[in-house]
């Protein structure tokens, strides 16, 4: 992992349309991100797909950041990209008019599974409301600290940690049950 | 040392809930992030990642293509610009000179009566008559300036100065 010296001279570099610092960009967030998405979506052709517009975003966006931490501009974008995929989703939901279940099913049922632990940790999650499970993905793969996560959804600290609390303890009950 | 590693998550704990509930909690905490590192998610696959490179290489090609086609657009109607308004400045000027040529007056020195004369041989002879009287006082003023007349300066000079006014009024009369 960069540290701070690094990834602001990466940063640069992207800023100035360095295709190299894009890459090095790439490299230390897409396993991070990727898991952001795996674990919300459950579908492996999504978050494929949510991933490459992040890094479109990126490339569209370097020249808003600002400074501030990084992964928490960058982590945003993500969320937002999600929030939009689920809109689309609803969309099209509302569209077909397919059942409920299976829409729900197709957001949160793993398409791939590597092992059977995964399974168990995808299933365990969908048992979570959609808000708490973004959170606490939010938190385990951006790797921010909790002022960071409550300035990127916006609303108070106490109400972060308390969310996420209430999300891990049920999470860790599902998996130990 | 990222963001999490920074932060005192104790103390954070410890600041919004009450202090039999914070240890607890705290223990919720960890058990949970330990059971979802036990479970990582699958890694994206490299096929994905060199494309998403290669897309971004080309987008960026294609931006910096877009921002030279942009410059040059921009120069371009620079120069556009700058040749509008020298061909209107140009035009501007000339006409602003064309206007204040238009009010410039002329008019002649010679006298009309000898102008319109048609009487050359008495007009040679009254410039004849004319240039011999210069002649004359042109002399004496020389004179008196050498002070090679011993006279009254005073009224010779009055007198010079009265028959130049005549002269000249008897000349514009023509």
């Amino acid at each position: 992992m960069a540290q701070g010296d690094d990834l602001a001279r990466i940063i640069i570099g992207c800023k100035n349309g360095d295709s190299r610092c894009f890459s090095q960009v790439v490299d230390m967030y897409a396993s991070r991100c990727y898991g952001y998405f795996y674990r919300l979506t459950g579908n492996g052709d999504v978050s494929d797909e949510l991933l490459s517009e992040l890094f479109v975003k990126l490339v569209e966006k370097i020249g808003s950041y600002k400074g501030g931490s990084f992964e928490s501009w960058l982590f945003k974008i993500a969320s937002n990209l999600f929030h939009d995929h689920l809109r689309g989703k609803q969309r099209r939901k509302r569209l077909i008019e397919v059942q409920q279940e299976q829409i729900e099913s197709e957001i949160a049922e793993p398409k791939r599974s590597d092992d059977e632990q995964v399974d168990k940790l995808q299933m365990r999650l969908k048992r979570l409301d959609p808000d708490t499970r973004e959170l606490i993905m939010l938190r385990f793969y951006s790797q921010l600290s909790f002022k960071e996560i409550a300035r990127v959804r916006s609303e108070p600290i106490g109400t972060t940690l308390a969310k996420t609390h209430r999300g891990l303890k049920k999470l860790r009950q599902l998996m130990e049950g | 040392m990222d963001a999490q590693d920074r932060e005192n998550l104790k103390e954070l704990i410890e600041r919004f809930f009450e202090a039999g509930q914070a240890e607890s909690c705290g223990e919720d905490f960890r058990k949970a992030e330990q059971i979802l590192r036990e479970y990582p998610a699958p890694e994206p696959d490299d096929m994905l990642i060199a494309n998403i490179k290669a897309d971004i290489a080309m987008r960026l090609g294609s931006r910096r293509a877009t921002r030279l086609r942009r410059l040059l657009c921009d120069a371009a109607g620079v120069a556009a610009a700058i040749v509008i308004l020298a061909t209107v400045s140009m035009e501007l000027f000339v006409a602003s000179n064309r206007q204040r040529g238009g009010s410039v007056y002329t008019a002649s020195i010679i006298p009309t009566a000898v102008w319109e004369s048609d009487d050359i041989a008495a007009d040679d002879a009254d410039l004849a008559v004319f240039t011999a009287e210069i002649e004359q006082i042109e002399h004496e003023v020389l004179t008196l300036q050498a002070g090679e007349e011993a006279g009254e300066s005073e009224s010779t000079l009055t007198e010079l100065e009265m028959e130049l006014a005549e002269l000249n009024s008897d000349f514009w009369k023509g």
